[in-house]
């Protein structure tokens, strides 16, 4: 406690970013401390676990150390600890899970394990400090593309998801073979607002009638078939117009679904989580399609859609609230559910 | 460190040892006097979910607290990378949280310490920890027992360098180590003996080694801790940012990628 806040030290490290973040009342951001990896893992064109994990060691100890310094607080006046024990890469993970622990027996605070996918959504509460469920949440990601029901703080449920590709990992894809690099999602997102998002027809995939699943896996073949074609018949390539195109056909798709999801709950609002959130062309879709029916589209800043330990001190803190006990012999789990 | 300061945490020491390296999690607590309690699992691989009820059972064994501890220990490698990764991060965290220094411990040295006694007792000239790195890799070194300069003890003293060694190629040098001296045996520890046994039986000559029992074959904290106290009498303590794995081998990728043999088969073929 600190000038009667209840303090929360969030850990993440469930991917390629080292994050720890004080926040107050599960609300107010105190401190966002992220050092991120992408420098390391785009000479290997997508993350290398084992690189990830060795780097979260060396990086886990100074990056605690900053969240609390930027904060002004001491270890002893947190009051909780929340960290992201799944999903991710398991051997990331286990890091931020043992610093986590040893933290809390050293200093006796208590720790909460937290699904990452429940701190994208309560990047929201960070943002919007209004913000309470019920609501409908879209979480996209290098990893994921779910639409979620959020009826209380501590319950989630899944209603659709991605059958093969995340959408974040078809931007990834693509930009690699259209010579944008990595990470795919921003760079596609730039050279698309040069291009044109009609130039060529790229298939919406909407899956069996009424359905909130995503399947990306072919207009990902789509467009490299496509690609394909056009070098071997000597045509330049207009990486613009393919990357607007590519990915308003995969914009177009997650709106529609979100939106449709969220009338058929009656829900009046969607919050949108996870790194491909701060898309800007699914951003400004989102409020288009959502906005005509009525729906308000709620979405964190950026560097709080990114991997961050804010979110999951958030979460961490909403948990030990309703009753989630602490427990010192958490594990990582890398397939965690939601 | 000063040398008062030295002199005084000599006097009154409490060292956590930490073992993660292989397949059964400990953790040991010793004093300045050697005395030395220890917790360990009896579950294979439950590093991350079982290491702080191990620290703790070892902290209540030892009749103390954890703001008592004057110095972090932790067993750094070779063995499991992920391994590994638990224990020096619990000592990290612990040392940074704790504001006491840490020690970093060779597990290939610990575990010569650990089957020292039985490796002298049973004739042995030299002790060989072998770590099984799957596919004729090991990680290995080869110690020999030595008088400490008061000839009260004996300690490991490597004869051969910690690395990664080809079973074969380990036991070739250790057959000409072992020639040297007629009738000088090597004792074999450590997970290696259950993956090449079959290779060293075949390889060494009858009566040139001895394999440790499976009670003493494997990593333990009390060898850690053995080795964390002399260290910590010398001054050899770290910050922990200064504690590091010591994997003995580069990640996959970065062994490709040096060698220019990194995968780019998602990349579109270069016209």
């Amino acid at each position: 406690m600190k000038d009667g806040r209840f303090l929360t030290l969030g850990i993440e490290t469930s991917c390629d970013e080292t994050a720890a973040s004080v926040v107050a009342d599960g609300r107010f951001v105190m401190s966002n401390v992220i050092s991120s990896q992408i420098d390391i893992h785009t000479a290997y064109g997508g993350v290398v676990p084992e690189i990830a994990s060795r780097k979260h060691l060396e990086r886990i100890n100074d990056v605690i150390g900053k969240a609390l310094e930027d904060a002004e607080v001491s270890p002893k006046e947190i009051d909780l600890i929340g960290v992201t024990y799944g999903p991710g890469l398991v051997g990331a993970l286990l890091i931020g899970v043992a610093a986590a622990k040893a933290m809390a027996y050293a200093c006796d605070i208590p720790l909460v394990g937290v699904n990452h996918m429940h701190g994208h959504i309560a990047a929201n509460y960070l943002e919007h400090n209004e913000l309470e469920p019920p609501f409908m949440a879209l979480i996209v990601s290098g990893g994921h593309t779910e639409i979620v029901n959020v009826p209380d703080y501590n319950k989630c449920e899944k209603l659709g998801g991605t059958r093969d590709d995340a959408a974040g990992e078809a931007f990834d894809k693509v930009a690699r073979v259209i010579g944008l690099g990595y990470p795919g999602g921003p760079k596609i997102d730039k050279a698309a607002k040069e291009g044109d998002p009609d130039s060529i027809a790229f298939k919406r995939v909407y899956l069996e009638q009424g359905s909130l699943d995503f399947s990306f896996s072919g207009l990902k073949t789509q467009a490299l078939n496509y690609l394909n074609q056009e070098r071997q018949a000597g045509r330049e390539i207009n990486v613009n117009n393919v990357a607007a195109s590519f990915q308003e056909a995969v914009v177009e798709v997650i709106a529609d679904k979100a939106v449709m999801a969220a009338e058929r709950y009656g829900q009046k609002r969607i919050v949108m989580a996870g790194g491909v959130a701060s898309n800007s062309r699914l951003r400004a879709l989102m409020e288009e399609k959502a906005g005509s029916r009525g729906i308000d589209v709620l979405k964190p800043s950026p560097v709080l859609c990114t991997d961050n330990g804010a979110m999951i001190a958030s979460a961490a803190y909403y948990a030990y609230r309703s009753g989630v006990k602490p427990d010192l012999e958490l594990d990582a789990v890398p397939g965690l559910e939601f | 460190m000063k040398e008062s300061g030295l002199r005084n945490s000599c006097k009154d020491m409490k060292i956590l040892a930490i073992e993660t390296t292989g397949k059964y999690g400990s953790a040991s607590v010793i004093d300045e006097t050697g005395l030395i309690y220890s917790a360990a699992s009896s579950e294979e691989m439950n590093h991350l979910r079982g290491m702080i009820t191990l620290i703790d059972a070892a902290l209540r064994a030892a009749g103390i607290t954890k703001n008592e501890l004057t110095h972090v220990a932790a067993s750094v490698g070779p063995g499991s990378f992920t391994g590994i990764r638990i224990g020096v991060t619990t000592a990290r965290i612990m040392s940074q949280m704790l504001n006491v220094p840490c020690i970093a411990v060779s597990t290939l040295e610990a575990m010569a310490t650990g089957a020292l006694d039985k490796a002298i007792s049973s004739g042995a000239l030299y002790v060989v920890p072998v770590i099984n790195a799957r596919r004729h890799q090991t990680y290995a070194g080869v110690y020999e027992a030595v008088f400490t300069s008061d000839y009260e003890h004996q300690s490991a003293v490597p004869v051969m360098e910690e690395k990664q060694y080809m079973i074969e190629d380990l036991l070739e040098e250790l057959k000409c180590k072992t020639a040297e001296y007629s009738g000088a045996a090597a004792f074999f520890t450590g997970d290696g003996i259950d993956a090449y046994g079959d290779i060293i039986k075949s390889t060494m000559s009858e009566g040139s080694y001895l394999f440790a029992d499976e009670e003493l074959r494997y990593q333990h904290a009390e060898s850690v801790a053995k080795i964390a106290l002399r260290k910590a009498v010398r001054g050899e303590t770290l910050s922990y940012n200064e504690l590091m794995p010591e994997y003995m081998r580069l990640a996959e990728a970065e062994q490709r990628l040096r060698a220019g043999t990194l995968s780019d088969r998602i990349r579109f073929p270069a016209k």
